[in-house]
């Protein structure tokens, strides 16, 4: 039987590389699955977005975004800008009324185009996924003292939870809310 | 003055650049094992270090695919629970402090693969007879190493949130445990008896040890 590990572990490598996507795909449902309902992450947000779905980014306070400096700014599918929520717990900006889509990139992608150039987002590509560098020009370490061993990082919530994937794996139902939020390990 | 270093690989040809470098560093580091004394298994675990470094960093791109559980594993089955441990704390600390990033995360890695050393040093006698590695029961521990390394690993989100999240989120790592898994078969198959046999050559052995004692002639 060792001898026939070599084939054995080229054939497990073909196996995987063909079966990697039908697996990433049925993770991703599960994913989904664990993600609470949109009802209350709406809340703050505007009424006529009730059952749409959302895009939010919000800023530290130490970071002084050069259009966002206080509240949260709701901003419609085309541009312009529905009214600033002062009591929002945060400060940054809100992109919704979208609907039907099923990834959660082309949402922010969605959204990112509707504020015009106040969200530009720059990411890396690793081997693991995609990781968000900075959002309106903010890096994680522009808020927070990074260090050896601290720093910060752009994280993502699904609907009010941490979510589970990352901004391209995330599947979305109709009023899913995302929100980006610099968190700090 | 043409500035080569802003030529821009793409992530395939970045790989195949690590995998010719990886196998200059291999094909090195077998070369000078052969100048290495007999019975050297601190200068052998030195050996095996760089390689552990140089294999993580180098096969980054590969998603979870790294020769360290493996390697590691060896280290536990030839030179026990102690070194296989500090072999795998070596390893996570140079290389996530040199390139992949140091964090809370490193000390977790440290944990699993030391866990890795103690189950390699705890089924020794399961996996050498007589000198030769039983290559199934390796591979099959190999495979439930990968697991078991990367559930104590992903236990780390503990830190920063509740229990209620765990499962979950094994549950979406899944597809790179089974990477991990299969890199682990890979290596065992292609890597872990020619290793083997140089660390085999350096391997302590424990009749050595008791002789230590300075004998006097009455």
């Amino acid at each position: 039987m060792s001898d026939n590990l070599k084939p054995l572990s080229v054939i497990a490598v073909i196996a995987l590389i063909i079966l990697a996507p039908a697996i990433r795909d049925a993770l991703r449902e599960e994913a989904a699955t664990y993600v609470d309902d949109s009802e209350s992450s709406h809340d703050g947000l505007p009424e006529s977005w009730n059952d749409t779905q959302v895009f939010c980014v919000l800023f530290p306070d130490q970071t002084s975004h050069p259009k966002f400096t206080s509240g949260v700014t709701m901003i419609e599918q085309d541009g312009s800008t529905l009214g600033t929520n002062s009591e929002y717990n945060g400060t940054g900006a809100c992109a919704g009324g979208f609907s039907g889509f099923e990834n959660g990139l082309d949402l922010m992608d969605a959204a990112v185009n509707s504020s015009g150039t106040d969200l530009v987002y720059n990411l890396t590509e690793f081997s693991f996924g995609l990781q968000i560098d900075s959002i309106g020009g903010i890096e994680p370490c522009d808020a927070t003292e990074c260090s050896d061993s601290s720093g910060a990082y752009w994280a993502l919530y699904h609907n009010g939870g941490t979510s589970l994937v990352g901004i391209s794996d995330i599947i979305l139902s109709e009023g899913d809310v995302l929100l980006w939020q610099i968190a700090t390990w | 003055m043409y500035d080569f270093h802003n030529v821009a690989l793409t992530p395939t040809q970045s790989l195949l650049l690590n995998i010719c470098i990886l196998s200059v560093i291999v094909f090195a580091v077998l070369r000078s094992e052969r100048r290495l004394d007999d019975y050297n298994p601190i200068a052998m675990l030195g050996v095996l270090a760089i390689f552990g470094i140089a294999g993580r960093i180098l096969l980054d791109p590969i998603p979870n695919f790294q020769p360290v559980t493996v390697i590691v594993l060896l280290a536990g089955i030839y030179y026990g629970a102690p070194r296989a441990v500090a072999l795998a704390g070596i390893i996570a600390l140079a290389s996530n402090f040199a390139v992949l990033g140091h964090g809370p995360w490193t000390l977790f890695q440290v944990a699993g693969w030391g866990l890795v050393g103690f189950a390699g040093a705890f089924f020794a006698d399961h996996l050498l007879k007589d000198g030769r590695l039983q290559l199934n029961r390796l591979a099959g521990l190999a495979i439930i190493s990968a697991f078991a390394f990367d559930w104590v690993v992903s236990s780390s989100i503990l830190l920063k949130t509740d229990v209620s999240m765990l499962a979950p989120y094994l549950l979406n790592g899944l597809l790179f445990d089974l990477y991990h898994a299969v890199g682990n078969l890979v290596f065992v198959a292609w890597l872990a008896n020619p290793l083997g046999e140089i660390m085999l050559r350096h391997r302590v052995e424990p009749s050595s040890q008791s002789v230590s004692e300075v004998v006097t002639n009455r």
